[in-house]
């Protein structure tokens, strides 16, 4: 089979949660458009119902399942719900996630409340989903479990302690993941989304246009979707604990401010 | 996103290292996705040659162009000849692909310099060359995709294998600052990082392949083209966000203890 055909999803279905906007619901898309049939999850019905009324424009049938991903009964009902849909789950996106209330906290002006909700939020919700889904992907014979990090698993930023916590965690939850179900022909990866604005006006000047990005622009959300697709499909299957990283080259050095090193020659009678 | 996303049709490949099992599988998942593909083997050696004229048939049935060059990567005029050529011929050069391995592994106390220098030469430095003999046709266009192919030994250590453990290391560090030299001109640079595959020189042992095979966590080697096809999406229109990074296909090693 040519390269192109093992790219296809199609009769697959994937489970995005947080599919309700952003990031969540352009991989939703990709994924559909690639062949596979969705369930969307998130809190908000109405935001659900506009995804699956997108994924419906592009010849997929999507189920919505309103979810709150901190409740891990809520997320048995979704995985149950998606079982009597469709009869098995070969994809899930886990993507729910935010930082919004532990960002630019000191840590000593840090809540319990606001580290347990974002703990609860952005790694918890992986670990109920991954138990709830994992039993059906070993009983149909594998699957593909996406993770969704961030810049700030790897590295620091100013006062995001809870969230560069979390994101830290997801990639060794994801590694661990690898570890130890690669043997059942499940593969899981990491998507690491630098700076998306979703044409949101605001982001884009809060974001200066990405001029410290080095390759000097944000995020396309179209970017995104091959990324996804990418992972969720066969031509991934070695890739296995592991990420792409879209997010224009800070991680390979710094941010822009850092540029260019100084042109530094050889000492005289060192060139050969 | 469609899955157009992925097609290369119409663009122009340079596959250094066509030869080797990760670098033929690279070429012909390029032409697969509608590339022309050049192709060129690393050292002057007959054998390089054959396998390479057998990866340009197999191109040429995918209806692709095919070159094929006979190139000692580590020398500097003909690396820049091999370039010149290929702009000659396509006018352009959109993807170049770097898939140099020259294993090599021997107790460090042992290790002469000259077999110090072809192992760093070979692996690393030949890199250099053809990103340097690239980069006016790449600046010009304002785009242009490099791809190198490194080892999971440019990440992990292994005892008796210092040189080719240094040079791929160095391959993945070159990768990322040249990202960073190129990253407003359009050009990224990115490393696909490979795992165990069938048909790699450093594993040719049967009891070896046997026992990575236990070792990794996806409990089978590679076949070539599972790790090379990740070539095409980072050829892809789609991956203008993705510079300095590396795309790791080891089913899971660098996961594990």
């Amino acid at each position: 089979m040519r390269v192109l055909e093992k790219i296809r999803l199609d009769d697959k279905v994937a489970i995005v949660t947080g599919a309700g906007r952003g990031l969540g619901r352009e991989m939703a898309l990709a994924l559909a458009e690639a062949g596979a049939d969705i369930v969307a999850a998130a809190r908000t019905q109405s935001q659900i119902d506009e995804t699956a009324q997108l994924v419906r424009t592009k010849g997929r049938r999507c189920l919505t399942v309103q979810t709150d991903v901190t409740d891990s009964a809520s997320v048995n009902r979704m995985v149950e719900a998606t079982i009597a849909e469709f009869g098995k789950i070969d994809i899930l996106v886990n993507n729910a996630g935010g930082a919004t209330r532990g960002w630019n906290k000191p840590l000593e002006t840090l809540s319990d409340e606001i580290w347990h909700n974002g703990i609860s939020l952005n790694i918890t919700s992986t670990f109920y989903c991954c138990r709830a889904v994992l039993p059906h992907m070993l009983k149909h014979g594998g699957g593909k479990i996406i993770n969704v990090t961030s810049g700030l698993g790897v590295r620091a930023s100013r006062y995001n302690f809870m969230y560069s916590t979390a994101k830290a965690g997801m990639i060794n939850f994801t590694r661990a993941l690898a570890m130890n179900y690669a043997d059942k022909n499940i593969q899981a990866t990491l998507i690491l989304p630098g700076i998306f604005p979703h044409d949101d006006p605001e982001m884009m000047a809060f974001w200066q246009g990405g001029k410290f990005i080095p390759v000097g622009r944000t995020g396309k959300d179209d970017e995104l979707g091959p990324a996804c697709v990418f992972l969720a499909s066969d031509v991934s299957n070695y890739m296995n604990g592991e990420m792409i990283a879209l997010e224009g080259g800070g991680l390979a050095g710094g941010e822009v401010p850092t540029g260019f090193a100084p042109i530094v020659p050889l000492p005289e009678g060192a060139q050969s | 996103m469609s899955l157009e996303s992925f097609s290369l049709a119409g663009k122009t490949a340079l596959v250094v290292g066509a030869h080797t099992a990760l670098g033929r599988a690279a070429a012909i998942a390029l032409a697969e996705a509608g590339a022309d593909v050049v192709v060129t083997t690393t050292s002057l050696n007959s054998r390089e040659s054959e396998r390479l004229s057998a990866c340009a048939e197999v191109i040429r049935s995918l209806t692709r162009k095919s070159i094929t060059h006979t190139l000692d990567s580590t020398n500097e005029a003909d690396v820049a000849s091999i370039l010149q050529q290929t702009v000659s011929e396509f006018d352009k050069l959109d993807i170049l692909v770097n898939a140099p391995d020259l294993p090599f592994a021997k107790p460090l106390a042992q290790i002469s310099l000259a077999e110090w220098q072809r192992v760093l030469n070979e692996n690393l430095t030949s890199v250099y060359l053809t990103c340097r003999a690239a980069s006016p046709t790449m600046l010009a266009q304002q785009s242009g995709r490099i791809i190198n192919i490194v080892s999971v030994l440019g990440e992990r250590g292994m005892a008796n294998g210092s040189a080719y453990c240094a040079a791929q290391a160095g391959v993945l560090n070159l990768t990322r600052a040249l990202s960073l030299e190129w990253a407003r001109n359009g050009i990224t640079v990115n490393a696909i990082g490979a795992g165990w595959a069938e048909g790699m020189g450093m594993i040719a042992d049967e009891q070896l392949k046997q026992q990575l095979a236990r070792y990794v966590p996806n409990k089978r080697l590679a076949q070539p083209h599972e790790i090379s096809d990740a070539v095409v999406y980072l050829a892809s229109d789609s991956t203008g966000f993705i510079t300095g990074q590396t795309i790791w296909l080891e089913g899971g090693v660098l996961s594990r203890l």
